[in-house]
């Protein structure tokens, strides 16, 4: 280990000892090879990151004195990785089990009718099954998440995070992932509507097939935007008029309806992408795709409908046990085959992308699948820019996020070589400017639970 | 390349490739010929042509020349029949039953069509080119259904059947009935839907259905008078997508088709829909249709039913063969179907059999035998004007059959739909080899890519691949899946 | 005195008179106890060999007494004019479980399946309900025996070869115990582990027959009589065969090993995957009776005549096979299943022998399967082909008797065809 470096982690490790609330504020990297992901790459260049924000990028930037000095030679920066859709920082969805299960929800508990009173009418439409639009992601994190360590140790220093149970399931938030308070997590919410076909109660609810779920989508969407002109029709004439009634759940899809939130819907195979290309365009708003293994085959279709996806980086895996008497069908065989090819169609038809970790067991195995993909023909600044710039922008934090300029947030990777080699190792990741060095040795980081709704492929099994 | 798809192999190319294979289908007419034409029209042509046109028939006749660039097919020996319609059935769709409440009209087979459903192929090598996809019927008031050609490589949207009109499933008897006590928290498949637990409650539940309907149709009524008339600061009513099918039906703008046994039960839904003023379209299984033909024939319900399955059920006791012939000579159209539950491994059969034995247990000749797979549900789903015989004018949507279709011996050539060929043995048998080929290279490929075996952790439940069409073995109204 | 001797003998001739008239009547009314039947004018396709054009089948006391194209009448034999119609083998379904249910979906009907893994004692012919309707409906078809079978558990009980006509299962009965069911497809399933030691908890059962049958045999003091072991003895020694239902390739591989194994005959149902193992079959002689023909594959990738052609492969294989069904309600669609293989590729000669005279050779039956002097007269007058379906069976012949196609159907179909 050389001098400098060693100087280094003892100034930090001091300055950890001597208060929280005297940790650096400035830092300078220099020597380093800058990969900003915005504008070509610098090759020999300097970060100044200053109050948890990027004050200067350049070849030839002046460092100030009190900044903390990083030798960057050998090494490089990236932006911050972004996973698009997770449930990091969320307490509440740690699994206890494997990861990827879709946990069902329990029916609200029903007060036993007393003998001889009418039976219970059947749960309909406007009893709001499975819908919970007034949770936001952004209310539920915490910093005390065991998994955030490990994201970042990957490199990943934001996600985009959603409640993850219901057929309407909240709203997420993109949030950066360290903190002291919750609260500072944040970056902006709402962000999305994150929505699953999931079957939630073993059909005994309604809805409990895929078309009921489709059906009682449309329904609500449709009840969420009349709720608005109900309630905008009374107030303009209170007097003599009956009001609408409240409703929690519509009220709670405003954002939506006004457009400022899109619509998240899961698409893993081309018949499901093709579906709900359709029912996203039939519901009027905007939305997202994500899954999106089997987008090879109608990249061009995605691109006509201008709908931006979300595209899981969890390739479709050989299962362990395979019976050779009972062997899997070409269906199957051509699709993993092919899904690691969808990024790059999707670039060649210009559908914007980004990457998530859709449950994977490691983050380290998400970026080992991200060059899958690269492999496969993507251009690695495209693989790139779908896991910083382009989540930035689908999500709305481009300003802040995404690449590495001057005012953003400084949200960093600091690695000793290209971030998607296999013999790369990450030294330091920065997130909102605070400064985390990633152990040698990574240890074993501990899995991230799937986003529910991509289970979207099991209603089509759970009500057989 | 065959202008036309034949197997899963090149289904993922033929969709690919579509905008160029269509465009020249639809460009070079075809020529079928030397075949026996049964037109189930107009009598049977021997020694026949079919000159195909831009996907419709042009002409039938003998002696057709063929014009400058056709496909020239030669069906010498073989026999040509319209391409058979099955008037009910549960494939190519995800998902077809919405089981947690007794009125499910919102819900729609066409938001769930799965185009890349093998029964699909399986059905066209049985002559079948259009189906009407059904909701179950576990509900007294089922779902909006879809009717669909069999263009196998096509996208979902392309199967649809344009311009048929739509339909809405209902169902009546033991099916819709279930247990009336709340179920047990942990107990799963069991549910209440009251008041259902009699054939009474199931009449109850459709008559307030449509009652609703109707109050419905009212409000808008009254909304459209007063914002005609210049009202201010109008709400319209909430729309209700559970409503606006069953307001259809009230305006004769969807058909209904009600699944039944008894006699009893189907006297029952003829008088209920005389009472709110629309007609049943068909009538499904309709098991004891023959004891109240009379009825069924006043009303001018149709009739689709098996060709002889029975006594599986209570109601299905006095199934019996004769029915659709006796349902035929009190005046009844009658259809047969198949009410194909896609299965692996499960009971199977083609309609063009049913059509056989139908020849065993009345006095129909051949052509009216044919009638029941062919122009009678055609006119069941109101698409006679475009399939259902062979005509000039109508869809080139052709069976062509080794021997004649109602022998135990013949089997399905080629079958072709807008005049393409969507189905063709000798090309299927030929396409074998290179599916089993590709499987192979893929093994091969994976297993060099990673020579240690498979990834470490196997793919969560939820989140890998499914493909579509692998599904637990279901049962149909016979429970013919055999496990 | 004498004068009473005259009345008594007067009486007794009257009476003997009498008696014989009413017998008559008797017999023309349920056709029992008749003796001459003649079918004559008739193709007589008599499967085993060529057919007769204008042949004559004479029929005494339930067997075939003669064959042929020019065969001596009998004088006072009940005469069929056959002429313009066809004569052939009652067909047999081999696999059923025709007479112990009667509507799939109420449970009380049912009797095939009981609780429990090991019943070798239960015989399907103890439970076999003689009035169901099943059975008219069936013959009506040109069906006129069927295998019924129990099914459920690992060994599920004897099957019973029937007749489908007769008041009594002991007027029915061809084979009270035709042969014993074991469910050898249900031994699979779940870890490896657990497969191999069901497979060996049945062959230690077997294993236990075999010491109980040593022991009865040399009378060795202190045997209780164990029912369930006893029903084995036949088996082992090679009396009864066992009907193994098998499905896929690796069910037929270690069915034929655990045979191998346990010295049994065997005989496979079901074995959809057979045409993976036709080298197996041949080589062990195992013959297979094949469930219904038309059967969607098991798998997306498979052709979609996977289950059309499996007869033709063991054909061609030269192993023997036979048609069935599986259950009553089904029972009469036997000839459409056979003649669906025929028009992938299986000889029509053939389909008709795999539904009279293999199945009959299968299950050991000499005396049924054609119509040759000797065997049993089980008889359709046909009005063609009876594989096509728009033939009618305008007459039938069971044990010797001439039976009605009249059946729950046909009379529905009267009574309301006839409402006003």
């Amino acid at each position: 280990m050389n001098r400098p470096f060693l100087a280094l982690i003892v100034a930090l490790l001091l300055a950890a000892a001597v208060a929280r609330a005297e940790e650096p504020q400035y830092f300078a990297i220099r020597n380093a090879r800058i990969v900003p992901g915005r504008g070509s790459a610098i090759e020999n260049g300097v970060v100044v990151i200053h109050d948890g924000l990027i004050a200067a990028v350049g070849a030839n930037t002046i460092i100030p004195p009190a900044a903390l000095m990083i030798d960057g030679k050998g090494l490089t920066v990236y932006p911050g990785l972004i996973d698009a859709l997770s449930t990091l920082g969320l307490a509440e969805a740690a699994p206890a089990t494997t990861p990827g299960t879709a946990r069902t929800v329990a029916p609200p508990p029903s007060t036993p009718s007393p003998p001889g009173a009418e039976p219970q009418p059947p749960q309909g439409p406007e009893d709001r099954p499975h819908t919970t639009p007034w949770v936001c992601a952004a209310d539920l994190v915490s910093p005390a998440d065991p998994r955030l360590g490990a994201a970042r140790a990957a490199g990943f220093t934001s996600a985009m995070v959603v409640p993850p149970r219901g057929n309407i399931a909240g709203y997420g938030a993109l949030i950066n992932l360290a903190g002291e308070r919750p609260g500072q997590m944040v970056v902006k919410t709402p962000v999305a509507l994150y929505t699953t076909f999931t079957v939630m109660a073993n059909w005994r609810r309604y809805p409990g097939s895929l078309i009921g779920i489709i059906a009682y989508l449309k329904q609500t969407f449709m009840d969420a935007r009349y709720y608005q002109q109900a309630w905008a029709a009374y107030r303009a004439e209170v007097n003599g008029n009956r009001r609408p009634a409240h409703d929690r759940a519509l009220e709670g899809l405003e954002p939506v309806v006004a457009g400022r939130a899109p619509v998240l819907l899961a698409a893993q195979t081309e018949v499901q992408i093709r579906r709900y290309l359709e029912l996203g365009r039939q519901f009027g708003l905007p939305f997202l795709l994500y899954g999106v293994h089997e987008g090879y085959t109608v990249a061009p279709v995605i691109a006509q409908s201008r709908a931006p996806v979300l595209v899981s980086a969890k390739w479709p895996a050989r299962a362990r046990e395979l019976d050779p008497e009972n062997p899997e069908s070409l269906r199957t065989l051509r699709l993993r085959d092919r899904a690691p090819s969808t990024p790059v169609a999707l670039e060649k038809a210009g559908v914007r992308f980004a990457f998530y970790s859709d449950g994977i067991s490691s983050y380290k195995e998400m970026l080992r699948n991200v060059k899958k993909a690269i492999d496969a023909g993507l251009p690695a600044e495209a693989a790139l820019r779908a896991l910083t710039l382009t989540p930035a922008q689908l999500f709305g934090v481009a300003d802040s996020l995404g690449s590495i300029e001057p005012g953003k947030i400084a949200n960093l990777v600091v690695a000793d070589g290209d971030l998607f080699a296999e013999k790369t190792r990450i030294k330091y990741v920065f997130v909102d400017g605070k400064m985390f060095t990633v152990p040698e040795g990574e240890a074993r980081p501990e899995s991230a639970p799937a986003v529910a709704g991509t289970g979207a492929r099991k209603t089509n099994r759970e009500v057989n | 390349m065959t202008t036309g798809i034949s197997s899963i192999a090149l289904a993922a190319f033929a969709v690919a490739l579509l905008p160029a294979v269509a465009l020249a289908a639809s460009v070079n007419p075809v020529l079928i010929k030397n075949a026996t034409i049964l037109t189930v029209s107009h009598g049977v042509i021997r020694n026949g042509s079919i000159l195909v046109r831009d996907g419709k028939i042009a002409e039938v006749g003998q002696n057709i020349a063929a014009p400058a660039g056709a496909t020239v097919i030669d069906a010498s020996g073989q026999f040509i029949m319209p391409g058979i319609i099955d008037a009910h059935s549960h494939i190519a769709c995800d998902i077809f039953h919405e089981t947690t409440l007794p009125v499910t009209s919102m819900t729609a087979i066409e938001d769930a069509i799965n185009p890349t459903d093998i029964a699909i192929y399986r059905e066209l090598a049985g002559g079948v080119t259009a189906v009407n996809i059904a909701h179950g019927s576990g509900n007294p008031v089922g779902g909006m259904d879809a009717t669909i050609k069999l263009r196998w490589g096509k996208t979902a949207k392309e199967l649809l059947f344009e311009g048929a009109k739509p339909g809405l499933k209902m169902a009546l008897g033991e099916n819709p009935k279930s247990a009336a006590d709340p179920p047990p928290p942990d107990v799963p498949g069991r549910y209440s839907r009251y008041p259902l637990q009699t054939r009474m409650g199931v009449e109850a539940v459709i008559r307030q259905a449509f009652t609703e309907a109707r109050e419905y149709m009212k409000e808008w009524d009254e909304y459209k008078r007063k914002a005609a008339g210049g009202g201010r600061n109008l709400l319209p009513p909430r729309k209700d997508l559970k409503l606006e099918p069953l307001a259809e039906v009230l305006r004769d703008e969807r058909l209904v088709h009600v699944h039944c046994y008894r006699a009893d039960e189907i006297l029952m839904i003829l008088r209920l829909a005389d009472d709110f003023n629309f007609k049943i379209a068909t009538l499904i299984h309709v098991a004891e249709g023959y004891k109240v033909a009379k009825e069924i024939a006043a009303h001018a319900a149709g009739a689709t039913a098996f060709a002889d399955r029975w006594a599986y059920k209570f109601e299905a006791w006095d199934g019996m063969p004769y029915n659709a012939a006796i349902m035929t000579a009190k005046g009844v159209l009658v259809s047969l179907n198949s009410d194909r539950v896609p299965s692996e491994g499960g009971g199977w059969s083609w309609l063009a059999r049913d059509a056989a034995k139908m020849l065993k247990y009345s006095n129909l000749s051949d052509e009216d035998a044919l009638r029941l797979i062919t122009l009678n549900p055609a006119k069941q789903l109101q698409i006679d004007q475009r399939v259902g015989s062979i005509d000039p004018g109508k869809d080139a949507d052709l069976t062509i059959f080794d021997k004649h279709p109602l022998s135990n011996y013949a089997k399905v050539t080629k079958v072709l739909i807008d005049g393409e060929v969507y189905f063709d043995r000798e090309q299927d048998l030929k396409n074998r080899g290179a599916l089993a080929k590709e499987v192979q290279e893929l093994m091969e490929k994976e297993k060099k890519a990673a020579p240690r075996g498979p990834a470490a952790a196997p793919p969560a439940p939820g989140t890998g691949p499914a493909p579509p069409t692998r599904r637990r073995p279901r049962q149909n109204e016979t429970g013919e899946v055999l496990q | 005195m004498k004068r009473r001797l005259v009345v008594l003998l007067i009486l007794s001739v009257a009476f003997t008179l009498a008696a014989s008239c009413l017998g008559q009547a008797g017999s023309a009314k349920t056709g029992a106890a008749e003796d001459l039947l003649v079918i004559r004018g008739g193709t007589v396709h008599t499967v085993s060999g060529k057919d007769i054009p204008n042949g004559t089948v004479v029929v005494k006391n339930g067997s075939i007494v003669a064959v042929g194209a020019s065969v001596a009448i009998p004088p006072g034999a009940r005469m069929i004019d056959a002429r313009g119609l066809h004569v052939y083998p009652g067909m047999i379904d081999a696999r059923n479980n025709m007479g112990l249910t009667e509507i799939g979906s109420v449970r009380e009907t049912s009797d095939y399946a009981e609780l429990g893994d090991f019943n070798p004692h239960l015989t399907a012919a103890s439970a076999i309900n003689p009035a169901s309707e099943h059975i008219a409906v069936t013959r009506a078809n040109g069906i006129t025996t069927v295998l019924s079978c129990p099914s459920g558990g690992i060994i599920s009980g004897q099957a019973a070869l029937i007749n489908l006509a007769g008041w009594t299962i002991d007027e029915m009965a061809v084979r009270k115990s035709a042969g014993m069911i074991i469910n050898f497809s249900s031994l699979r399933g779940g870890a490896s582990s657990a497969e191999s030691r069901r497979v060996a908890e049945l062959r230690e059962f077997l294993e236990k027959a075999r010491h109980y049958a040593q022991a009865r045999a040399a009378e060795a003091p202190d045997t209780k009589r164990d029912l369930k072991l006893e029903a084995l003895i036949p088996l082992i020694k090679g009396d009864m065969p066992a009907l193994l239902s098998v499905s896929s390739a690796r069910d037929i591989r270690s069915a034929i090993e655990f045979a191998d194994k346990e010295k049994i005959k065997i005989v496979l149902t079901g074995a959809d995957e057979a045409w993976k193992e036709t080298d197996l079959l041949k080589k062990k002689n195992v013959p297979v009776i094949l469930g219904p023909t038309f059967e969607s594959p098991r798998r997306e990738d498979e052709p979609y005549d996977r289950a059309f052609t499996t007869a033709t492969d063991l054909y061609k294989a030269g192993i023997k096979f036979a048609f069935s069904t599986r259950r009553a309600s089904s029972a009469r669609d036997l000839p459409c299943q056979a003649a669906h293989a025929a028009a992938f590729g299986l000889p029509e000669e053939e389909a008709l022998k795999a539904v009279t005279l293999y199945p009959a050779e299968i299950l050991g039956v000499k005396e049924l399967g054609s119509i040759d002097a000797g065997k049993m007269a089980n008889l359709i007058v046909t009005d063609g082909d009876p594989l096509e379906s728009r033939t009618q069976v305008k007459h039938l012949v069971i044990h010797g008797r001439v039976t009605s196609t009249e059946n729950k159907h046909t009379q529905l179909y009267r009574k309301y065809m006839a409402r006003p």
